[in-house]
């Protein structure tokens, strides 16, 4: 056909596409690619597995224009383990994976919870357990937000939308360089394939601030003249040193957790039943709960955005304000989300229902129906 | 009667798989035998699979594996169905779905006669689907860069469309830039496909002449 075009000439083309803030009609996992792009970062390490592949695709193929960096490396532990070494030289590093995946990356991600290495990573969860389905579940909630032999102190956004996965992804990088624990957005497989309208746009250009990523090792100055040295550690000689050095970052992350979690609440007067769901069935059950609504049920709705940490405290004050309102809890795993929610509702006595389709999805007609049929609930002992 | 043998390929998710089955419906529909093919082996079985007793229903034959046969290592590796190497050889029309991107253009060579070249009136065509609001083709550059990537096809379609959002305007202005791009790379463009309702506003051509062919949506009904 005899026609070159540049790469010089598409970097421009592409960067229009963000400046332009045009509807694009996309897949998920595309989304998350021109997200990590808008949001300044520098690397992905990454390992083929459905359903997240075409976020490395994408990014291979944008970053060439843009000077950006790819590696695939022999396993998700490699990719995990290389994360904080670009991290520690001051680059925004991310990788993207997904069931038997985000299980072999668990032990690189303790390792940044331990050395507070920031690092984005993005779960688009699939059937479990082992490697089950390609397709889509919620089973990986709980080892998304507390994997590891850690206590979990990581922050985790739960997104519902492609816009969502556009903004949240960025909002991960910067959570994750501005408290250095490591940051995800837990999308899943519908979310990653399916195809929907969404706003690109450049952070800067809405007055989002990036927060930079600055080398965290090799320092101007001598250690311990000019500057305390750094010492990263994993590993400790004593229990005492591990306990101190680990209660200064519980309290840490206790201190952040208020000013990061997230969620939605939509609470109509003297409610009967709050359907709790996450991510792409909190859309299905903040429709149900329109339906229902309209019918004249007293019904609302609290999607925690934030599975970790979780936002407790909001749902908990919902529930005791009305004792006897009904939860139903609605995921597509078994127990994960409620299990949480019957944590942060302990001693309380408002019945606790679930719908829990491990695997497969949900939809709002299934929701409506289900609080329907809701007659006796079980409390929350 | 002259057959026709098209593989409808392009940009993921631009609407080659919509318009392959609308493609083979239409032509069903005039009365010819019509035998449509999935050839995504990246995403193997998850695209017409579902959807498979559907479309037999309507009179296409349709060479995909059906639930119960797929064995294998899931999307590790998905065997090919032996019949669908000889795709070719049937006696009607055959239309292929060609699944992912630039990549998919590679499984064409999996097909007997699949690369054949212009062979009297029997060559495979390839029919490069482009939605304008896909980012990666979303201007005439990009599409440019698009199809020199590719390399030759012999038309495209103008798929412009924002899911629930679309309007006649947005059609409209995908038609501008996909002709436009025929233009530079020689080739007709067949059609502007569209949504029935959106179809009917739009006319019987678009703004640039293209004929507007109606389309109906079935992929909703697939995994993804």
């Amino acid at each position: 056909m005899g026609i070159k075009i540049v790469s010089r000439q598409l970097s421009g083309e592409y960067e229009k596409v963000l400046r332009r803030e045009q509807r694009s009609f996309m897949t998920g996992n595309e989304v998350v690619a021109w997200a990590a792009l808008a949001a300044g970062a520098d690397l992905m390490y990454g390992y083929p597995i459905t359903p997240q592949n075409e976020i490395m695709h994408y990014w291979a193929r944008l970053t060439p224009h843009f000077g950006r960096g790819f590696l695939q490396t022999e396993d998700e532990m490699s990719a995990g383990f290389a994360m904080p070494g670009g991290a520690l030289v001051g680059k925004k590093t991310f990788s993207a994976t997904a069931g038997p995946g985000n299980i072999l990356m668990q032990e690189p991600i303790a390792m940044a919870e331990m050395m507070r290495i920031p690092g984005v990573w993005i779960i688009q969860q699939r059937g479990g357990p082992s490697t089950a389905t390609v397709i889509y579940s919620q089973q990986e909630l709980r080892l998304t937000a507390t994997g590891g032999n850690g206590e979990g102190l990581r922050i985790v956004y739960s997104t519902a939308s492609h816009q969502e996965l556009f903004e949240y992804t960025i909002k991960a990088f910067n959570s994750a360089w501005r408290y250095r624990f490591p940051t995800f957005v837990l999308g899943d497989g519908y979310q990653a394939k399916m195809r929907e309208a969404v706003t690109l746009f450049r952070p800067e250009n809405r007055g989002w601030e990036l927060v930079p990523a600055e080398p965290i090792l090799c320092l101007p100055g001598v250690p311990a003249r000019d500057r305390d040295p750094v010492h990263l550690r994993n590993t400790f000689n004593l229990e005492e040193e591990l306990y101190t050095r680990l209660m200064d970052q519980l309290a840490v992350y206790e201190r952040i957790a208020p000013e990061v979690t997230e969620w939605e609440a939509e609470v109509p007067p003297e409610p009967e039943v709050l359907l709790v769901a996450h991510g792409i069935v909190a859309r299905a059950a903040r429709q149900a709960k329109e339906s229902l609504n309209r019918q004249g049920w007293k019904v609302g709705y609290f999607r925690p955005v934030t599975v970790r940490p979780f936002p407790g405290q909001a749902l908990r004050q919902i529930a005791a304000a009305s004792p006897n309102l009904r939860l139903l809890v609605v995921e597509s795993a078994y127990g994960q989300l409620l299990a949480m929610v019957k944590a942060e509702l302990y001693g309380l006595t408002n019945p606790v229902d679930s719908l829990l389709k491990p695997g497969v999805g949900i939809t709002a007609e299934e929701i409506a129906a289900a609080v329907d049929q809701t007659e006796e609930g079980e409390a929350v002992s | 009667m002259r057959r026709v043998l098209e593989a409808y390929v392009g940009e993921y998710a631009s609407g080659k798989s919509e318009n392959a089955i609308n493609r083979g419906l239409r032509l069903v529909r005039a009365g010819r035998r019509v035998r449509l093919v999935d050839l995504d082996l990246v995403e193997p079985a998850y695209t017409l699979r579902p959807l498979k007793r559907k479309l037999e229903a309507q009179g296409l034959q349709v060479l995909a594996w059906e639930t119960k046969e797929l064995i294998g290592p899931g999307e590790a590796a998905i065997p090919l169905k032996k019949e669908i190497v000889s795709a070719l050889a049937f006696p009607g029309d055959v239309i292929i779905d060609v699944g992912y991107g630039v990549e998919g253009r590679r499984l064409l060579n999996l097909i007997e006669g699949g690369f054949a070249q212009a062979n009297g009136e029997e060559a495979l065509r390839l029919i490069m689907v482009v939605n304008t609001t896909r980012p990666v083709t979303s201007s005439l550059p990009l599409i440019l860069a698009y199809l020199d990537e590719f390399g030759a096809v012999d038309g495209l379609i103008n798929n412009t469309h924002l899911g629930e959002e679309t309007t006649v305007e947005l059609i409209q202005e995908g038609a501008v830039l996909v002709t436009a791009a025929a233009r530079r790379v020689g080739c007709p463009v067949l059609a502007t496909t569209a949504l029935r309702p959106y179809a009917r506003q739009l006319g019987s051509v678009d703004r640039m002449g293209n004929p507007v062919w109606p389309i109906e949506r079935f992929m909703s009904g697939a995994f993804w």
